[in-house]
C-alpha cells in the first residue's frame, strides 16, 4: 500500500467512499423521501428544512460539529467507541457519516418530487390487486421513478466526491483511510505542485461534467420512455 | 387476515362512520351480495368514500365490516384488514392502469398475486375484448379500451367483491353501452357480486338489481331497483331536509321498467314485452338484442329492462287513432306534482306505474286530475333496453 501512487489512493479513497455513501444514502433517502411525500403534517416543514440544511449550511459548520460529536468525549462518539473498539473521529467511517448528512438533500429531495409527482393512485390500484407495501414499491413505484433514483444517485454520488469542508474537519488528512481526491488537490497547491494539481483538477472536472450531461440525457423529453412519472395520469 | 365472526355469508353488512374534513359519512346498511348493486348520488354524497371504505383506502373510517361472515373493521376490536388482504378489487374511474407494463402484463400483474386460481386469463382476455390489445403499452388505449383492461385485471385476480367507481364517466356513449353490456356478462358469467357506484340513473337502470341512495354522507334509501327510481321520481323536494337536494330533477325522470319478452317482429324489426295480461310495449330490435337472444336459449324467460323519460311520453284523454306512435296504454292518473312550470304525473297501467312530464299549460288545458282515465303513448324508439 505504502508504494501506491498517493494520489491513485486518493481516487481509490474518495470511490469507495462515494460508492458506499450513495448507497446508503438510497437505502436511507428513500424512506425519508417516502414519508416526506406523504406526511401532511404541519412539522413536515422542519423535516423538509433539517434535510435541506447542507445545501446553505458552510461545510466547516457541518464538519466542526460532527467532529466534536464523533470524539470520545461525547456520546456518538462513545458508543462508536465502544461497539467497534475504535475512535470513529479522523477515521473513513466518519468521513461517511458525513458525507450522508451532507449530501442527503441531493438524495431526498429528487426522491421526494417524484413520489409527490406519482401520487397514490397507482399504489392504491396494487393494492387493490393484492399487492403489499413492498411488493408495490418494488413493481410500481421503482418502475416508474427509476429515472429519478438514477438522478439522486448520481447528484449524491458527485456531491461526496466533491467534498472538502466536512471531510477535512472530520476525517483530517490520512493516505488510504481519509486522503481523498478534493484534499490531494488542496496539498498539491498548497506545495505549488500545480501540474499533479492541474491533472486532479481536470480530471474531476471532466468526470462531473461527464456525470452531469448524463444526468440530463437521462432526463431530456426525448428520452423519457413511458416508464416515466410525467405520463402517469393522476 | 379477517377473522371468521358470522355464519353469515353472502351479504356485506356496513355500520361506519367516517369524518373528512367538514364531510361526515354515516352508512349503516347490509347488503346481499349477489348480482350487481348500484350506489347511487349527487356528487359529494359519499359514493366514492363508501367504496373506498368497503376497499379499505379510507384507514381514517371508524366502526364495523362484515363481509362475508368475516370481519374487515372493527374499531371497537382495533381491527383493520389492509387493503390488498380483503379479496376485494375496484375499477377506479380513471383505470389507473400501470403505464410500464403493457396490456398483458398489466393482467398478469393480477394474475400473480391472486390466491385462488380459476379463472383463465386466455378466457378473461376473450371476454373483455381485448384480443387485439394484449401487446399494446396501456397510454395508447381510447378510455373504452383502457376501461375494459382495468375490468379484466380486476377480475383476474379473482375477487370475492367487485367494486367499480363510477367506470363510465369518462367515456362516449358507444363505449359506454359496450361496457354495460361487458359488465352483464362478467356478473352473469362469473357470478360476481358488484357494487357499482354511478351519478347516472340510466346506467345503474341497466345494470343493477338493487339500489343505494346515499345523500349528503347518509343512506336515503335501499331496495329493488326499479321501485327505488320510482320512489325517487314521486319524491317531492319539500320531503327532503336539505334545501340542496335536488335528486332527480324533473326533467331526468324516468319509467324504470323489467317486462317479459311477448314476441319477436323481425319484419318489423320489433319486439314486443307484455304489461300485465291485457297491454303491451313495443321497441326496437337492435343488433345488440339480437346477439343476445341468440345467447339465450331459454328466451321465453327473459326479462328485458327498458326505461322511458318522462319527457318522452304524452297524454290522451281518448284513444289515440290512425298514430304512427306504436305504443299506446291505458291507464288512470294517481298523482299530480307540480313543480315551478312543469307538472310530474303518474298514471298506473296494469299495476304499473308510469311518469309522464308535461307543461302547467297542458295540465290546464286537459283538465287532468286524479282518478281521470288516459290514454298514454310513446313511439318505440323512446324505449332504451337492456336485456338481463
Amino acid at each position: 500500500m505504502n508504494n501506491t501512487n498517493p494520489d491513485l489512493l486518493a481516487l481509490i479513497t474518495t470511490l469507495k467512499m462515494a460508492g458506499l455513501t450513495t448507497i446508503l444514502l438510497l437505502i436511507i433517502g428513500t424512506p425519508i423521501a417516502w414519508l416526506l411525500a406523504r406526511m401532511k403534517s404541519r412539522y413536515k416543514v422542519i423535516i423538509e428544512a433539517f434535510v435541506a440544511l447542507p445545501l446553505i449550511l458552510p461545510p466547516t459548520v457541518l464538519g466542526f460539529y460532527l467532529l466534536i460529536a464523533f470524539s470520545p468525549q461525547h456520546l456518538p462518539g462513545q458508543i462508536w467507541q465502544q461497539t467497534t473498539g475504535q475512535q470513529l473521529a479522523f477515521s473513513f467511517s466518519a468521513i461517511v457519516i458525513g458525507s450522508i448528512l451532507y449530501s442527503l438533500p441531493f438524495v431526498v429531495q429528487p426522491l421526494q418530487k417524484a413520489f409527490e409527482q406519482l401520487g397514490d393512485n397507482l399504489t392504491e390500484a396494487g393494492a387493490m390487486l393484492g399487492a403489499g407495501p413492498f411488493d408495490r414499491f418494488f413493481n410500481i413505484v421503482l418502475p416508474l421513478t427509476k429515472a429519478s433514483f438514477i438522478t439522486a444517485a448520481s447528484l449524491g454520488f458527485a456531491h461526496t466526491v466533491g467534498e472538502f469542508g466536512v471531510v477535512l474537519m472530520i476525517g483530517g488528512n490520512i493516505p488510504g483511510e481519509t486522503r481523498v481526491l478534493s484534499i490531494a488537490l488542496f496539498d498539491h497547491v498548497e506545495a505549488f505542485n500545480y501540474t499533479k494539481a492541474h491533472i486532479l483538477a481536470i480530471s474531476l472536472l471532466i468526470a462531473s461534467m461527464v456525470l452531469l450531461s448524463l444526468i440530463y440525457l437521462l432526463n431530456h423529453p426525448k428520452n423519457q420512455k413511458q416508464n416515466s412519472v410525467k405520463r402517469v395520469k393522476a | 387476515m379477517s377473522s371468521k365472526i358470522s355464519n353469515v355469508t353472502n351479504q356485506l353488512s356496513l355500520n361506519i362512520h367516517c369524518q373528512l374534513d367538514a364531510f361526515k359519512l354515516k352508512v349503516k346498511q347490509t347488503l346481499p351480495l349477489n348480482g350487481i348493486t348500484g350506489i347511487y348520488g349527487r356528487s359529494g354524497s359519499g359514493k366514492s368514500t363508501l367504496l373506498r371504505i368497503i376497499a379499505g383506502l379510507s384507514p381514517q373510517a371508524t366502526g364495523k365490516i362484515i363481509f362475508q361472515g368475516s370481519q374487515l373493521l372493527s374499531s371497537d376490536e382495533k381491527c383493520f384488514v389492509k387493503a390488498e388482504k380483503r379479496q376485494i378489487s375496484m375499477v377506479f374511474q380513471d383505470s389507473r392502469l400501470f403505464p410500464h407494463l403493457t396490456v398483458l402484463e398489466n393482467l398478469q400483474f393480477a394474475v400473480k398475486r391472486r390466491l385462488t386460481n380459476t379463472l383463465n386469463i386466455e378466457e378473461i382476455i376473450k371476454l373483455t375484448e381485448l384480443e387485439d390489445l394484449i401487446y399494446a403499452p396501456t397510454a395508447t388505449l381510447s378510455g373504452g379500451e383502457q376501461q375494459r383492461v382495468a375490468l379484466a385485471r380486476a377480475i383476474l385476480v379473482e375477487p370475492k367483491l367487485l367494486l367499480l367507481d363510477e367506470p363510465l364517466s369518462a367515456l362516449d356513449y358507444s363505449s359506454k353501452n359496450k361496457l354495460l353490456q361487458l359488465l352483464n356478462k362478467v356478473s352473469q358469467q362469473l357470478k360476481l357480486p358488484i357494487l357499482y357506484v354511478s351519478h347516472s340513473l340510466a346506467e345503474l337502470q341497466q345494470v343493477a338489481d338493487k339500489l343505494l341512495v346515499l345523500n349528503l354522507g347518509q343512506v336515503e334509501a335501499y331496495g329493488n331497483i326499479h321501485q327505488i327510481i320510482h320512489k325517487l321520481n314521486h319524491q317531492p323536494e319539500s320531503q327532503h331536509e336539505h334545501v340542496e337536494y335536488s335528486m332527480p330533477q324533473l326533467a331526468n325522470q324516468q319509467t324504470s321498467l323489467s317486462l317479459p319478452l311477448k314476441n319477436i317482429n323481425e319484419n318489423h324489426q320489433l319486439i314486443t314485452l307484455a304489461l300485465g295480461e291485457k297491454q303491451e310495449i313495443q321497441l326496437p330490435f337492435n343488433t345488440h338484442l339480437s346477439t343476445l337472444l341468440k345467447e339465450n336459449t331459454e328466451q321465453k324467460k327473459i326479462n328485458v329492462r327498458c326505461f322511458v323519460l318522462a319527457t318522452d311520453i304524452s297524454i290522451c284523454l281518448t284513444e289515440p287513432v290512425d298514430s304512427s306512435i306504436v305504443n299506446q296504454l291505458f291507464g288512470k292518473i294517481i298523482d299530480i306534482t307540480v313543480h315551478q312550470q312543469q307538472v310530474l304525473v303518474t298514471v298506473n297501467c296494469q299495476q304499473q306505474d308510469f311518469f309522464i312530464s308535461i307543461s302547467s299549460y297542458s295540465l290546464d288545458k286537459l283538465a287532468l286530475r286524479v282518478d281521470l282515465s288516459v290514454y298514454l303513448q310513446f313511439k318505440a324508439s323512446a324505449v332504451r333496453t337492456h336485456i338481463r
